[in-house]
């Protein structure tokens, strides 16, 4: 084994050692209801929240990372994340959409607001608007990719405003706490299996990429030059990091900043080899989303468990800046 | 084995119809050296990128030893065309040997042939260094490398001002080491600026002008000094050194 691959398998071990950490620790946390901590196996009657909690937090957390990894393949830009194009919005407006038509004809509200259905629809609209938008000379174009999916991610977050205004006052608080993002103990099955695969499986076919992602660094024409069918790959890279974000934004709302964190986290390890990377990446972004979770547990300020979204912007925000100050976000 | 460019028109959408090439007609040879030589805008990284297959001719077609490029796809390409362009780019800290290593991906593994372009182009010493890292000279030197551990037997090796930025010691080690592809079979096809280099190390020459091909062949027939001055709005003259040779020597408009 290269030097290279040492690295690669070092990386790779640190990342699941902190994995198997930051999942033990989610299950064995019991705060009671004085908000004393304890380390504990729980119970059997409600250990299966804990165990949902945790398999929500890995999927969303490698399916945010994952797809983190892809865009920023596809822009050829360190700092893009799936925020940036607009998918994101666009699963917040589906899910939205459907709190209000669910208010207006008396659906049940909870539906809305734990099927992947509506997220899905959302988030492959605004897909199909921005892919349609970017084309340049019949092919996808970065640079319209970035432009087109902040201008639309904007005209989402309006129609979002909207739907708020026009819901009762009632429910802009269970509007408010999805919008924040959370990690729910109890969560539709099938809905956890359907992300749990889309997870797992975007996972494997982004590292079967690879290689292409490698080539695809260097400039259009040298990249066609060594053989890469450039916009072949560009079209799966968008389709599968839209899919892997909606997914994870149907079980958890709008969790900002894994999907730019974690491939940086997961490139200091590893290096720019964008094979073993995907995994490392995903790796990062469970120990990302299920650490937060573990920090909302132990971490009360008396009103009650924050927000996971609270804890990925506060680790998140600043890490971001340190790559842009430090020039690590460049490469 | 040749490349055949035949009546290609290529137009721009942004440049509103106005044809960035012509009717262009070029043969280039294996074994040979060509330079495409031409002001700023006369069409030669466009010739170029018609060639490669990143721009598809609005008339006309480019053959590949006798298939229009249009019925290649990227993997067949590849295993025929090496391209350096103009502004090389990676966009990652990939080292110096790995960036070389990208010349291999649609071609089997040969850590022989990324040693030997290493070798050739002077890269051992910063083989670990990231890319972004380097001076824009020495990325034009991996970018060769890149292209050369791609290039095939028999293969065609295109490049865009592939020397703009290196000294002239490395310069000169390239003209060399294109000049020994070239004798071992490759088609050379190098768009430039250097009159002076291209009249040294060019057997053929393509003259373009405002997207219209003003002259085409062996070197000495094309570097007409009456020719170059009404292309390029600059004094010429041919000046004998000592031993024997002649340099083309560009003067004031």
């Amino acid at each position: 084994m290269n030097g290279a691959g040492r690295r690669h398998l070092r990386g790779l071990l640190i990342l699941v050692c902190l994995a198997t950490v930051a999942a033990v620790l989610r299950i064995v946390i019991d705060r009671d209801p004085e908000g004393h901590i304890a380390l504990a196996w729980p119970k059997p009657e409600y250990a299966w929240l804990r165990w949902t909690a945790l398999a929500v937090g890995a999927t969303v957390g490698s399916s945010l990372a994952t797809s983190g990894v892809l865009l920023q393949a596809l822009l050829r830009n360190p700092l893009a994340s799936p925020a940036i194009l607009g998918i994101t919005t666009g699963a917040a407006l589906g899910v939205m959409t459907a709190m209000y038509v669910g208010h207006v004809t008396g659906m049940d509200s909870a539906w809305t607001s734990t099927s992947v259905t509506p997220a899905l629809a959302g988030a492959l609209a605004v897909m199909g608007v921005v892919y349609v938008l970017s084309q340049r000379r019949g092919r996808l174009d970065p640079v319209s990719l970035v432009l087109v999916g902040v201008i639309v991610s904007a005209v989402c977050g309006a129609l979002i405003m909207l739907l708020q205004h026009l819901v009762p006052s009632g429910l802009h608080g269970e509007i408010l706490r999805w919008m924040m993002g959370r990690i729910p103990e109890a969560t539709p099955a099938m809905s956890l299996a359907v992300a749990g695969a889309m997870a797992a499986s975007g996972i494997v076919i982004a590292t079967s990429m690879g290689r292409a992602m490698d080539a695809a660094t260097l400039g259009d024409d040298e990249a066609r030059s060594v053989g890469l069918s450039l916009g072949a790959l560009r079209i799966w890279l968008f389709l599968l990091a839209g899919a892997l974000t909606a997914g994870a934004v149907a079980l958890c709302g709008p969790i900002g900043f894994v999907g730019l964190i974690a491939p940086h986290a997961a490139r200091l390890l590893l290096g720019p080899h964008h094979t073993p990377l995907v995994p490392a990446a995903a790796l990062a972004g469970i120990i990302l989303v299920v650490g937060s979770d573990v920090a909302r547990q132990v971490i009360d300020l008396g009103a009650g468990r924050m927000p996971i979204g609270i804890f990925t912007a506060l680790i998140g925000g600043p890490a971001f800046i340190w790559l842009l100050l430090t020039g690590r976000g460049q490469a | 084995m040749s490349v055949a460019v035949r009546g290609v028109t290529h137009r721009y959408r942004h440049t509103g119809g106005d044809a960035a090439l012509r009717g262009i007609n070029v043969d280039a040879a294996p074994g040979r050296i060509t330079a495409v030589l031409g002001p700023n805008a006369a069409g030669k990284s466009t010739l170029l990128r018609c060639v490669i297959g990143a721009l598809t001719p609005t008339a006309g077609c480019v053959l590949i030893d006798g298939t229009p490029a249009s019925e290649l796809d990227a993997g067949t390409l590849a295993r025929r065309i090496a391209y350096v362009p103009q502004r090389p780019l990676v966009a990652a800290a990939f080292t110096v040997r790995e960036v070389v290593e990208l010349g291999r991906y649609a071609l089997p593994a040969s850590r022989r042939r990324i040693d030997l372009a290493m070798e050739q182009l002077q890269l051992q010493g910063i083989a670990d260094r990231p890319f972004p890292l380097l001076s824009v000279g020495q990325q034009q030197r991996v970018t060769l490398a890149r292209a050369v551990a791609q290039l095939s037997s028999g293969g065609h090796l295109l490049l865009d001002e592939p020397a703009s930025a290196m000294d002239l010691y490395h310069a000169h080690t390239c003209a060399a080491l294109l000049r020994r592809l070239a004798d071992e079979g490759a088609t050379v096809v190098i768009a430039m600026h250097d009159l002076t280099a291209a009249a040294s190390m060019a057997d053929e020459c393509w003259l373009l002008r405002d997207g219209r091909l003003v002259a085409a062949g062996p070197t000495s027939e094309v570097m007409d000094i009456q020719r170059l001055q009404e292309v390029f709005g600059v004094e010429f003259e041919w000046v004998r050194r000592p031993g024997g040779d002649s340099v083309l020597i560009a003067g004031s408009p």
